[in-house]
């Protein structure tokens, strides 16, 4: 990536924004609920990001609070308070039970689909594809907004499915993977509709981002920026948009099938009828395992961003590091049936998903080491972003290498469905794509704010997080291993003592995540102005070539790259 | 017709989706492949069987609740302390009462597990090495190297390498457990209904319903239900009636399920099956030695998902037989349960496999 | 603004319409869901529905007349049109993929069977149905489509409609044909016997729906089958509104042989819609019925 600099200097010029047109911003509504410039579009994504990110977190508080000893500490007391909310009475504890299912629901779906996505995608993809590309804008700027607003009311349409009827009781309990029959003639009541829109709108968003993203990286890259120059978290986004173009539409003609299920007296996962309840499970997994990595391959291409930047080293194996992306992306869709194993698949299938799915672990063991041999001889200097980044790195190892263990069929007959599968998600999510969103946002928030984040609140949080979510998340892998079933509010006192301790973890992370915001808010109030390349000479890519915040529109004289 | 159809379908549709259900093979639709004798699944559950979407869950089953759930001729069995059942700060799997859950256990823990620990350790070491060595003040100009073909080449060879030697033992492991069960199997067959299973024994007439025990000072408990006790099992694991099986023969268990789907899986004993409606799953289950083994339902199936557990008492053949007395079946004319299970060599592998399939 | 622009994209101006269009998705989906409920939500779903389609049918209306409108301003330079080009092909496979669900969906009816015996009340218009899982004999009942199902002949009204929409798919690349030289009569009288012919399709297609001889609900055939007719004949519909759209842009002479993005996508879309019918044709009407005795 050596290769990338910018000859032309005119663009440069932008840094001073005093009375330049091309730093002429719209008002206050029009700039915010209207917009159409790509970096204002990111901001509003990575707001609405961290919103999501704090119900969803807090949600997963409330469910560590519940399973931090045996018995049923707060459910029903949460229950009776919701009941409240929409006029009902004391819970029962068939309401508190399902309530337990409506948390866990929530849980997976804001943190996927409005926490995750939204942030790396919506915000990071949003703000450094066009700039990293050498455009001044996205290619179809309307569109982006409204891909922007259709996840907002998707969300809402989430959140007000938990104040309706679900089966139950209140909200939707289907779990994030929404199952038939539990989902359709399991769960009566309008909650489910509610989120399975919710899922229509949020899908919507995402396949009319993607378009925009490969139309933007294929069309609008600046003169000399061949695809093979490309920043790799440029490429990270362009297959990740391939995924959610060719997944999302299958997952929407699937829960499709449930509303029609459930509403109009279709027989698709009626079994009375002729209906195969698996057929939805092929259907979703088909899109669900290309959302994993529809999640980890933009933090896949920001590692490599930071990696390189704080080595002062080019990215080691450019070209090997694209397209084992692409492989990723490739595999990714013949895999789905891991998640299966124990659905009664005949042997050979499972033999063919167990190989397939083991594939994977090689390109992506070609990106760990491909990191680790950028930082090998070079000149590191471990700022908060590179810590986040290392951390990553070896955090989603971690998760990885489980992921090896459930893909083998006959392991799986034990794990699947027990808490060792919550483990490896958690590493490979929590541990592995939210640090490297927090990475990205050590690394970009400076450029995007002009203002420079507190080192020391940066590794203080680091850490805080680092040790909380491994105390939180590692034990889970014992309570897997010795039986403990996911989705439960309740269990056995044998389980009691690892739960405790994950719980604490929660804590321990809670209180890094409470100073990652205090150096936000110290930082926009009181930061330290920051200048154009704040990263130094490792940071070769063309953001850094730009005043920090950048003009409103950049690049209006493209840069010519040599 | 039927010739014609599939004629047409394997020249047009080597489309994926077809693929991934064609190897769900299913008796009805492959009639030609399947060996008579190994595959009606669903010949076998005749006895007890019910259109899936109708199986009532008959409360009159129960019998009149003894304070221990003992019949006449029969004890339910206590538990061991450690053996079938979770314990405090364990960390690691259960132990295992099955051959191939021995087996696949061994496989984890000595291969697997090692493997994927030195995996972390090794990229931890690389990145500690990175620290000291590649700091910025210890290494203050940094090198240009952005190609090795040697290096790039060996970190993709030996990660085939160890994925090549995972795959063996893990395929074969796959094969291993899809042994149909023969023919003089014990069939059993639990249906999971939201939210407790039903347990139908085809060959000796048995059905009953097993619910989960509540505890003494549960205000939940129904007055004529009956507590639990230690003898049962650990709380919100023991239930009222118990799958009983004979230990060291072939079982042929069977899952459906009547409402939603669950899954019927007991850790100690390697097995995990999703009861699906509208599907009969099968699998064999041989348990070595007699016992209790507890599991809980593991497929999200509503409110009380986490309150259906299951309770596996492995008797000896003969006392098994006293169980089914005291239950009021009786035992099949010819093949007793405490005949040798060496009976039916398998000879068909490939036909047969289609039995663990789905017979939808 | 942009005033120093100095490059031929698209800087667009802010716009109100993408919220509008949110919100008014919203309103609409919420309107369903309450139709879809009456006892929770009372009777008013149609209204509230109703406003939101209106909402979205608006949204689409001012967003392509800004489309329109910057084309005329000029705004869509060749690498403009590109993009255009771009997205409407992402899009079309997007759209390819949202229909191999449906078809996935009736791999796995027609290949693993289950058996079912039915009776059909040509009078009530139910469905007796016999599930025999678990049963003796089940698995020489397992038949696609189930034992006692009627279906339609493959070749009578299918047919003719696969005719009619080949037959369409000729006569736009006439209208392209023509656009391309200039021939704006030519182009009006392609488009519109386009046109007349998708109409026709729509019209047979709804007229073999009401004579079917097996009811949507209730019995897998039914409802994949007409979800995924359905859905076609749903894109039938929005291919023919588009070519309508183009049609009046070309009374207007909106298009010219240089420029002319706006039929094209149109075109594609309507290819697209074609290739599906075939499809559908070849693997639900004649693959997918195959066997079953015909309803005449
Ligand atoms: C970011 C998200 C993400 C990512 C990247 C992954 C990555 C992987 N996942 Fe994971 N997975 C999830 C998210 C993710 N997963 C989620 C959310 C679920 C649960 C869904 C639900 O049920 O709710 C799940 C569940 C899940 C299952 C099903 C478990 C079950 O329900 O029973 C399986 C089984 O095969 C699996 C496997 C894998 C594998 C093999 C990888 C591989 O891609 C990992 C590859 C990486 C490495 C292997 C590490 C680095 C490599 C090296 C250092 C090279 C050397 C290594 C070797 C030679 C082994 N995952
Ligand atoms: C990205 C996905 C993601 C993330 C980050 C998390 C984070 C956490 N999860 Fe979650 N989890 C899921 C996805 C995720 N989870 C899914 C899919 C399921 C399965 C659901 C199902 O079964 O259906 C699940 C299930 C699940 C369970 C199992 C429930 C059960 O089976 O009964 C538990 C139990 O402890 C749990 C706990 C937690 C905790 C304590 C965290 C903590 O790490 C949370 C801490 C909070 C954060 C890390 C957020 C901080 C971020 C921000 C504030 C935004 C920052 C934004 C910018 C910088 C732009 N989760
Ligand atoms: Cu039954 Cu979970
Ligand atoms: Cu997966």
């Amino acid at each position: 990536m050596s290769t990338i600099a910018a000859t032309a200097n005119e663009f440069q010029a932008h840094g001073d924004d005093h009375a330049h047109d091309a730093d002429h911003k719209p008002a206050f509504f029009a700039r915010w609920f209207m917009s159409t410039n790509h970096k204002d579009i990111g901001t509003l994504y990575l707001i609405f990001a961290i919103c999501a990110g704090i119900i969803g977190g807090g949600i997963s508080g409330m469910m560590r609070w519940e399973l931090a000893e045996p018995g049923i500490q707060h459910l029903t007391a949460w229950a009776s308070w919701h009941n409240g909310l929409v006029g009902g009475g004391e819970a029962t504890l068939n309401e508190a039970y399902h309530m337990w299912n409506v948390l866990i629901t929530a849980h997976g779906l804001i943190m996927v689909f409005f926490m995750v996505m939204p942030a790396i995608i919506g915000g990071f993809g949003n703000w450094f594809v066009p700039i990293m590309i050498g455009a001044p804008d996205m290619a179809f700027p309307r569109m982006n907004n409204i891909s922007f607003w259709l996840t907002v009311v998707a969300f809402i349409m989430l959140l007000g499915s938990s104040f309706v009827p679900g089966g139950s009781g209140y909200g939707a309990g289907t779990g994030w993977t929404v199952y038939a029959p539990l989902s359709t003639s399991g769960s009566v009541g309008p909650a489910v509709d509610m989120a399975i829109f919710s899922l229509h709108l949020a899908g919507a968003a995402s396949i009319l981002g993607a378009i925009n993203f490969i139309t933007t990286i294929f069309n609008m890259r600046a003169p000399g920026m061949t695809i093979h120059k490309m920043p790799l978290f440029v490429w990270s986004v362009l297959v990740t948009a391939f995924l959610l173009l060719l997944a999302l539409p299958v997952l929407a003609a699937a829960i499709t099938m449930l509303l029609v299920d459930r509403n109009f007296g279709g027989a698709f996962f009626d079994a009375a009828a002729g209906g195969d309840p698996v057929l939805y499970q092929h259907l979703f997994w088909f899109f669900g395992h290309p959302e994993v990595y529809i999640m980890i391959l933009p933090g896949f291409g920001i590692v490599s961003q930071i990696v390189s930047t704080f080595s002062r080293k080019p990215v080691f194996g450019y070209l090997g590091m694209a397209y084992a992306m692409v492989a990723i992306g490739v595999v990714g869709f013949v895999v789905w049936a891991h998640h299966m194993f124990t659905t009664g698949l005949s042997v050979d299938m499972k033999m063919y998903f167990t190989a397939a799915t083991m594939v994977i672990a090689v390109p992506t063991g070609i990106k760990i080491f491909s990191w680790i041999a950028t930082m090998w001889g070079g000149s590191v200097s471990f700022k908060t972003p590179m810590v986040w980044a290392m951390g990553f790195i070896f955090m989603f190892t971690v998760g990885g290498v489980t992921g090896v263990v459930l893909a083998n069929g006959g392991l799986d007959d034990n794990l699947h469905d027990t808490y060792y599968v919550v483990a490896h998600f958690h590493y490979v999510l929590s541990l592995g794509a939210v640090f490297s969103l927090f990475a990205g946002f050590y690394y970009w928030f400076g450029k995007m704010s002009g203002r420079h984040l507190n080192e020391f609140l940066g590794h203080l949080h680091f850490w805080l997080f680092f040790i909380g979510v491994n105390v939180l998340f590692f034990p889970m892998h014992f309570l897997g291993n010795q039986g403990m079933p996911r989705r439960i509010p309740d269990y056995n006192a044998a389980f009691a003592y690892w739960n405790q301790i994950a719980s604490y973890g929660y804590v321990i992370m809670g209180v890094g995540v409470l100073v990652f915001f205090a150096n936000v808010f110290w930082s926009l109030l009181a930061g330290r102005k920051a200048e154009g390349n704040y990263w130094g000479e490792g940071a070769t890519t063309l953001e850094w070539t730009l005043s920090s915040p950048p003009p409103f529109h950049q690049f209006e004289t493209l840069p010519v790259v040599k | 017709m039927k010739v014609m159809k599939k004629f047409i379908l394997a020249c047009g549709l080597l489309a994926l989706p077809a693929l991934a259900h064609a190897q769900e093979a299913n008796p009805a639709t492959v009639p030609a492949t399947v060996d008579a004798k190994a595959a009606p699944v669903v010949a076998q559950a005749t006895a007890a069987a019910e259109p899936a979407a109708t199986a009532k869950v008959d409360a009159a089953a129960k019998p009149a609740a003894s304070t221990d759930g003992s019949l006449p001729g029969y004890t339910p069995m206590k538990p061991t302390e450690g053996v079938g059942m979770p314990t405090a700060k364990g960390i690691d799997f259960q132990d295992q009462y099955s051959d191939l859950g021995v087996r696949a256990k061994q496989m984890n823990n000595n291969l697997l597990l090692p493997i994927i620990v030195a995996i972390s350790l090794f990229v931890l070491a690389l990145l500690f090495w990175v620290i000291v060595r590649f700091r910025r003040s210890a290494n203050p100009t940094p090198s240009k190297t952005t190609h090795n073909t040697t290096i790039e080449v060996l970190w993709t060879l030996v990660p085939v390498i160890i994925l090549l030697v995972i795959a063996y033992p893990s395929l074969t492991l796959l094969a291993a457990q899809f042994k149909p069960a023969p023919k003089e199997a014990v069939t059993i067959k639990a249906t999971g209904n939201q939210w407790n299973w039903t347990y139908t024994y085809p060959d000796h007439g048995i059905d009953f319903t097993s619910n989960m025990l509540k505890e003494k000072d549960d205000p939940t408990r129904a007055k004529d239900d009956r507590p639990r006790t230690d003898n049962d099992g650990p709380e919100k694991l023991a239930v009222d009636q118990r799958m009983v099986v004979p230990a060291g023969v072939p079982l042929r268990i069977q899952t459906t399920a009547s409402d939603v789907i669950h899954a019927f899986a007991v850790p100690s004993l390697w097995f995990k099956l999703d009861a699906v409606p509208g599907r009969l799953n099968e699998k064999q289950l041989i348990i070595n030695k007699p016992g209790v083994y507890f599991g809980q339902c593991s497929e999200l199936c509503g409110a009380l998902h986490g309150f259906m557990p299951i309770t596996v008492e492995a008797l000896p053949p003969e006392k098994f037989a006293a169980w089914v007395a005291a239950k009021g079946g009786k035992m099949p004319g010819s093949a007793t349960p405490a005949a040798p299970a060496a009976a039916a060599p398998v000879t068909n592998d490939k036909a047969a496999a289609p039995a663990a399939a789905p017979t939808k | 603004m942009a005033g120093a622009k100095n490059h031929d994209y698209h800087i667009l101006p802010p716009s109100i319409t993408p919220l509008l269009g949110s919100v008014t998705a919203f309103i609409m989906f919420f309107g369903l869901v309450m139709m879809f409920q009456p006892k929770v939500f009372g009777t008013y779903g149609s209204l509230v529905f109703g406003a939101g389609l209106i909402g979205v049918l608006y949204t689409f209306w001012t967003w392509w007349s800004d489309v329109i409108n910057e084309a005329h301003a000029g705004d869509h330079t060749p690498v403009v049109q590109l993009h255009l080009r771009y997205g409407m092909i992402m899009f079309i496979a997007s759209e390819v993929m949202f229909f191999v669900g449906w078809f996935w969906a009736w791999f796995d009816y027609s290949l693993f069977p289950v058996p079912l015996e039915v009776a059909y009340d040509e009078v009530k218009h139910t469905f007796d149905i016999t599930n025999l899982f678990g049963q003796e004999g089940a698995a020489a009942a397992s038949q696609f489509p189930a034992k006692g199902l009627e279906v339609f002949d493959a070749f009578s009204l299918p047919l003719l409609n696969t005719l009619i929409l080949l037959c369409s798919g000729t006569t736009v690349t006439w209208a392209h044909h023509a656009l391309l030289h200039g021939d704006r009569k030519g182009l009006i009288n392609g488009l519109w016997v386009t046109i007349i012919l998708g109409a026709i399709f729509s019209c047979v297609q709804a007229y073999e729906y009401s004579i079917a001889p097996f009811p949507f609900a209730g019995l897998n055939y039914g409802t994949a089958f007409f979800m995924a007719t359905g859905f076609h004949g749903f894109h039938v519909i929005v291919g023919t509104i588009f070519l309508a759209v183009c049609l009046g842009r070309a009374y207007k002479g909106h298009f010219t042989p240089q420029q002319h993005f706006g039929f094209e996508a149109a075109a594609w879309y309507w290819h697209f819609v074609d290739v599906v019918w075939l499809f559908l044709f070849v693997v639900v009407y004649v693959w997918g019925g195959w066997g079953a005795p015909v309803h005449s």
